[in-house]
Formats: C-alpha cells, structure tokens, sequence
C-alpha cells in the first residue's frame, strides 16, 4: 500500500467523520444539560436542505452555513419547547421531530425548487484542503473549544449541574430551564456544521442515511465527553470510510458491507453496557417544587 | 431577647384539597436555634419551601431583620442571607466537593472558571467552623457525614445568617449528631440564627433554644427549652397523649428461623455489597440491623426476600436452603417483606386497598376460584376485615392507596404483610417518614408478632427504634456484619462507634 493511498483514506476519514462528529458534539450538549436529543437526525435532514438552499439564494455558501445553523437552532428550538417547557416524553418529542422534518424538506424542496426528492446542484462551495472540504478541519478547533466551554466556564458548570441534578441547581438559584434550552440549542447548532460537511453541493432525500442516530450512538460510546464522542465518531467514519474504498474489492455483497458501521454501533453500544454513566437527570424532565 | 433576624407573619398556603400552612407566624432570633417540630405534612416542609422562594405563599408577609422582603426563587432567598440544608441533599454526586460548594456563586478569571481564590475562602471557612473536607474529592465518594458539611459550607460560602435544616441528623451516626451541634453552637456563637426540623424529640431538647409545634398547618404553641418535656411536646405533635416507649413482652428464644451463612453478593461493576454476611434470627426474636445507610442493608434485605445471584453463601429458613428458590417460593414457605421504598415495592398506588391487601396471595382461593377467575366479593370481606383489625383509617376499602396518608399507606403494607402470618418477618425501614401515631401502632404490631413466635429482621436508620425493638443487633459497615450485641450489653454510642466503622478491625 503507498503513501498516498494512505494519507488519501486518513483525509477522507475525517471528511466523512465529521458530520457525526459535529451532532454528537452537539448531543453531548444537549444530554449534558439533561435533555435526551434523538432529534439529531429530523434537524440534520433540515440543515442539509437548507445549507443548500440559502447557499443558491444568497449565492454563497457563507450565508448557507449561516442559515443552515439557524435553521438547526429553530428546529432544536421546538424540541426545547415541546420536552422542556411542557415536559413531553423527550423520545417522543425527538422522534416526532425526524417524521416532521422528512416531510418538512421535501414539502419545501417541491415549493422552492418544484420537485420533491432532491434540489439542483450548489455550485457555491467551501474551500477544498488536502484535496476534502476544509470545513472538516474546522472540527478540531470547535472540539477543543467545546472541551473549554463545558470544563472550564461557569456556563459549563451550572449546564453540568442541570443534567445532572435540576434540584440542586434549582436551589442554587440557576435557571434550570434555561440552560437546558440552551444545551439543546447548542446541539441545533451544531447540525448546521454537521450539513456543512455532509454534502453541501446538494440535497437530496433520505442522504443522512441515520448519521444523527450514528451521532447518538458516538456520543453515547464517548461517555457524554466531547473528546470521546469525536473518537467515537471518527471511529464510525474511517469504518465507513473503509467501505466506501474497498466495497467493490470484497466479494461480499455490497449492502452487507454498507451495514457495517451501523453493525460496529451495535457491537460497540452493547459492549458498553453497564460501564457508561449518563448524567443522572438525562431523560428527565423537570418539575419545580416536586415532593 | 437579642434582634430578630427573621419573622415570618401569617404565612397561608393553600394546595388543592389541603390548607398546607394556616397563618403561621415564626421567628429567629440571632443567636439562636429554633426547632420546627411537628408530624409529617404538619406544614413544616411547606413553610420552609416557602422561606427558600420554592413555593409562594397565598398570603403573609417575610421580614428579614425588620425590612419586608418578598422571595420568589431561590436566589433571592440567598440573597436575602437564607441557606438552607435540605434533607435530601442537593448536591452533584459526580463533581468535586469544590465545584459543588460554588456552583452558582463561580468566580472567573479571563472568562474561565477560577478555582483557587474559591479554594482559598472555603479553606477559611472550613478552619473557622471546624469542617473539614478535602475539596478534591467527588461527593459521591466522600461519607454522608462528610457531604452534610459539604452542604453547610455551601450555605455558609453564600454568606448566609439564616440556616435552615431540615431533618439534618436523620442520616447520622450520634457522634456525627454530636459533631454536628458542635458546628450548630459554633454558628450562633457568630450571631447566626438555626432553624431545626427534626422529629427527633431527644435532639430537638438537647440543642434547641426554642420549640414551635405545628399541626395540621398550625403553629400549636412555641415553647421555651426549659418548659419542654419529651411527652409534652409529643402530645401537642399528635393532638393526644402518646405512649413514647414500647412494652416489651417476655418470650422465650425458640429454634433458628432465618439463617444466614457466609453470604456474599456483588453488583453489576464486580463490587463487593455484602461480604461474608452471617447471623441467625431465632422464632421470637427482633433481629435488628443498625448501620449507616448505604453500607449493604438494603441488598441483604433484598437477597432474602427475592431471588438474587449471589456470588456464595447459604441462606437457610427453618434448616432448608432457600438461596435458590423464586419469591413466591419464598413468599409461601413463610417469608413476609415490608420493603424500605413502599412507593415503588409496597403498594399498587392506584389501585384500591382491596387489592393492595391481597397482593401476593391474589392467585389463591379464596381470592381466586379454581379457574383462577377473581372473586370480587372475597377481596372485599377480607379486606373489609383487615382493614377493622389493623385500624387503617380509610373511608372505605375501594379507597385507592395513592390517596392514604404515609402513615397508612404503611399500616396497609404491614397488615398485608402480617396477615398471611408469616414465619419471618423482614421489615426493612418500617416507620420510615411515617407520624408518630403510625409508628407506634407499626411498633406494637413487631411485638405481638415477636410474641406470637415469629422472627423478625428489622432494619432501620432510626438507631432509637432499632435500640428499643431489638434483642439483638448487628452492625453493618461496608456491606459487613462487623459487630453483633445483645440488646440490654451495650449503648447507643458504642453501636454508633461501630456504624463508623471505627472499631472495623478491632472486634469481631
């Protein structure tokens, strides 16, 4: 095997780890702060179109990330509102969220570009580095950030506290709403850069393929921890990464093959069992002045 | 007497369906420590939630050293000087003892959290009040004795004046209780003011300057230490006399009922729970187990009532070993459980009291015909009966659990439990957050049946109550028998030495 082959698939890796790695960055957020976010997906599915969309409208893909982050902080938004304000079953809320979002992409993509399971192409596009999208690389500095933001800032403190014990934030006098809408608003965010490094040249239906599901699953293999979860997603990605360079070279059928990293999730989840700690009030909604 | 810090002036609270606090008025002076005392959902929690801004009163007024102020959450509560210790502590178990001291209150340096000059202050404190706690250390691995100081220096860090606690001693050992009061004097020496809850009447007279009785949402009387005695104030909790100690009949010890042997037991992460945990409870006898909460109790409860794996030993009812045998097994050879968490193990809270009563021998006649079809009527006259024989007051038996009062919510689960006359008994926190009247009817029905010949294993955190029941009692530390007394041999503040673990490898 030659050196180029080699620094090929570690570049390519990262450009396909990334778009998990993004949401699972995001989910860490989110579960940190005591909100599960399986809307990952639903949000992702809308950052993908609308990164594409804005990008064509504006002419640039600049106001298509910026737009592709709103619209990841809105969708996040109504997941916030619905499982954090009214305390609805946050499963129940997220999944309901990913059915909405499918049909809210292709109801949009019908009405903007006049055909329902994919947009045309997107000329305007990031930067290429090392021959991949560079916005892959942006993955290093926003993973380190993330690290500071959640260990070594009070906001990362009191968001702590939240996911793990609302009660006793409550009595310190933190909002405990609010800084779980902001956990899951982070995790919308971070959507809009999982759409930056998924395709940006164009949408098209069902392309997220369950990479928020992926997110979840890498989030929760990296024990709720930013750095982990960027391995565990970059773990998921070179396994993808090796069956997209050698699918046709193994004579095994290729929607075998394909399962793979969906297979590894599985294996490794089940492996984890009894060893990972999510924080305490993860899944739980929270009631003021319960007895 | 000296300036008061807090009055609070016929606070009014209403919840649906109950009038919590009924114009209470109560004050705190500088200096002193005042008791909160009174029967559970007598209002005490109420009121003090209502001090803390975590609920709003329906009307009344706050004064905090004579400014009227109004609290509409917790942080103005802080800021008001108010700290409170809850009894269940709200700390997080996973951070440092640090972080759990500043969460709120952080100080940052260039944007990111600082730790030192917190470090710095609470090290102060810590040396000024005599408690010390390593700063590093996670709560979840620091002693509850410990993480109730980790509470106090939060409320003290924040400046407070006002310190509530609520049932702070419920979870100490008595040399934790006395270390504790050593801290309380300590406070008001400096010109704090302490409000005490407690249903601890021996504590409450020790420690407290003055004595406000509540009942039903009612301040019943305030009383000064030296016109307290326990059975008055017993009296005015209660509404009536109570008989504060148990009768103990005289029964001879019959043969071994429950035997226990080198049993040992982990959980999921290979951790030892129990260790080679051996005793025997003879037909007749209380067996009580005393321990800090938490050092195996409720597993060894648990791995007698319930088929567990365990890692090895032998568990033994009259000679046979039941160690693999299935709860309904275990149920129909004689083993009766009151479980610790009544909620989650003990009732059906929606369903009536007819069914809750006939849990567990639901699937037999006459509760049952013999193609296992329910007959109505039968759960009904038994439970009309039972209900009749263990004076569970009730407007009627289709009355669902949920809407019962603890304390007979409790009285359901020990009649239930009692009447399929079991010949062990486990009876695992028994009076646990149950009124003093429960608990002294719950404590009558132990000894008629250690008269009747049964066995009994009873554990409780309440030292008192496993003192006054017991014949004999082991002491559990780290999930290990490491001391077993005769009742009448030994005293409450050696079974607390050994509930520390102090004496682990000198006895035994």
């Amino acid at each position: 095997m030659n050196f180029g082959l080699i620094l090929f698939f570690l570049v390519k890796g990262l450009e396909i780890s990334a778009p998990i790695a993004f949401a699972a960055l995001g989910a860490v957020f989110s579960e940190r702060s005591g909100v599960v976010n399986i809307a990952l997906e639903g949000i992702m599915i809308v950052t993908s179109f609308t990164i594409v969309w804005a990008s064509l409208a504006l002419n640039s893909i600049w106001m298509g990330l910026f737009f592709a982050v709103i619209a990841g902080m809105l969708i996040a938004l109504i997941h916030a509102v619905v499982s954090v304000t009214f305390k609805v079953d946050q499963i129940v809320s997220g999944v309901a969220i990913n059915i909405l979002a499918f049909g809210l992409a292709r109801f949009l993509s019908q009405k903007v570009f006049g055909q329902e399971t994919q947009t045309p192409t997107n000329p305007h596009l990031f930067p290429q580095l090392l021959g991949i999208n560079s916005m892959a690389f942006v993955l290093i500095p926003i993973a380190i950030i993330a690290w500071f933001v959640l260990y070594r800032t009070v906001f990362g403190l009191r968001l702590r506290t939240v996911g793990e014990n609302p009660e006793a934030g409550d009595t310190l006098g933190l909002n405990v709403l609010g800084l779980r809408y902001a956990g899951v608003i982070i995790s919308g965010a971070m959507c809009g850069f999982s759409a930056a490094t998924l395709f940006p040249s164009q949408w098209i239906s069902g392309m997220t393929a369950g990479r928020g599901y992926i997110a979840l699953a890498a989030m929760i293999f990296g024990r709720w921890d930013p750095i982990g979860a960027i391995l565990a997603s970059l773990l998921f990605g070179y396994a993808d990464t090796f069956r997209i360079m050698f699918e046709t070279k193994i004579p095994i059928p290729s929607q075998f093959v394909q399962m793979f990293p969906y297979i590894l999730a599985v294996v490794v989840l089940a492996g984890m069992v009894g060893k990972a700690r999510a924080p305490a009030a993860d899944g739980k909604p929270y009631e003021k002045g319960e007895d | 007497m000296s300036e008061t810090l807090l009055s609070m002036r016929k606070i009014t609270k209403r919840f649906p369906g109950v009038l919590a606090n009924d114009e209470i008025s109560f004050d705190l002076f500088k200096g002193e420590i005042h008791a909160l005392v009174g029967e559970n959902g007598a209002g005490k929690t109420t009121l003090m939630k209502i001090l803390y801004g975590l609920y709003s009163p329906d009307s009344g007024e706050i004064y905090i050293k004579g400014k009227r102020i109004t609290i509409k959450n917790p942080k103005e509560a802080i800021n008001g000087g108010i700290g409170m210790v809850h009894q269940h502590f709200m700390l997080v178990p996973p951070f440092t003892v640090l972080e759990n001291i500043i969460i709120g209150e952080e100080t940052k340096k260039f944007g990111l959290l600082d730790e030192s000059l917190p470090a710095e202050k609470i090290k102060a404190l810590m040396e000024k009040n005599g408690l010390i706690v390593d700063l590093n250390s996670r709560v979840e691995d620091v002693p509850v004795g410990l993480q109730q100081r980790v509470e106090i220096l939060k409320i003290l860090y924040r400046g407070a004046e006002i310190l509530v606690f609520d049932e702070p001693t419920a979870v100490l050992t008595p040399q934790e209780v006395e270390d504790l009061f050593k801290t309380f004097r300590q406070l008001i020496s400096q010109g704090k003011g302490i409000v005490f809850i407690s249903h601890k009447l021996d504590e409450v007279l020790e420690i407290a300057d003055r004595i406000t009785v509540i009942r039903k949402g009612r301040v019943i009387k305030t009383l000064n230490r030296d016109e307290a005695t326990k059975s008055l104030i017993a009296e005015l909790m209660v509404g009536k006399p109570v008989l504060l100690e148990v009768s103990r009949p005289d029964v001879k010890e019959g043969p071994a009922v429950l035997e226990v042997k080198y049993l040992s037991l982990q959980d999921y992460r290979k951790v030892n729970i129990l260790t080679d945990v051996s005793f025997t409870v003879h037909a007749g006898e209380i067996y009580g187990i005393a321990g800090v909460e938490g050092n195996g109790q409720t597993e060894l409860v648990e791995v007698i009532a319930e088929a567990a794996p365990i890692l090895h030993g032998d568990i033994l009812l009259n000679g046979e070993s039941i160690t693999n045998w299935d709860v309904r097994q275990r149920r129909e050879a004689g083993i009766s459980h009151i479980p610790e968490d009544r909620h989650r193990y003990g009732l059906l809270l929606p369903f009536s009291l007819a069914e809750n009563l006939t849990l567990g021998m639901h699937h037999k006649e006459p509760f049952v015909n013999r193609f296992q079809i329910i007959n109505k009527n039968k759960i009904r006259e038994h439970a009309k009966a039972v209900i009749e024989k263990f004076d569970i007051r009730t407007p009627s038996e289709l009355t669902t659990a949920l809407a019962l009062s603890g304390g007979n919510q409790q009285k359901v689960i020990v009649a239930r439990e009692l009447s399929t006359e079991p010949k062990l008994l486990l009876a695992a926190q028994p009076t646990r957050g149950v009124d003093i009247g429960a608990t002294e009817f719950i404590h009558n029905q132990l000894m008629i049946a250690k008269k009747e010949g049964r066995a009994v294993l009873l554990v409780s955190a309440d030292l008192d109550e496993v003192m006054s029941l017991s014949d004999r009692i082991g002491v559990m530390f780290k999930g290990r028998i490491i001391k077993e007394f005769e009742r009448e041999k030994t005293t409450k503040e050696e079974i607390g030495f050994y509930m520390m673990g102090e004496k682990e490898h000198a006895g035994n």
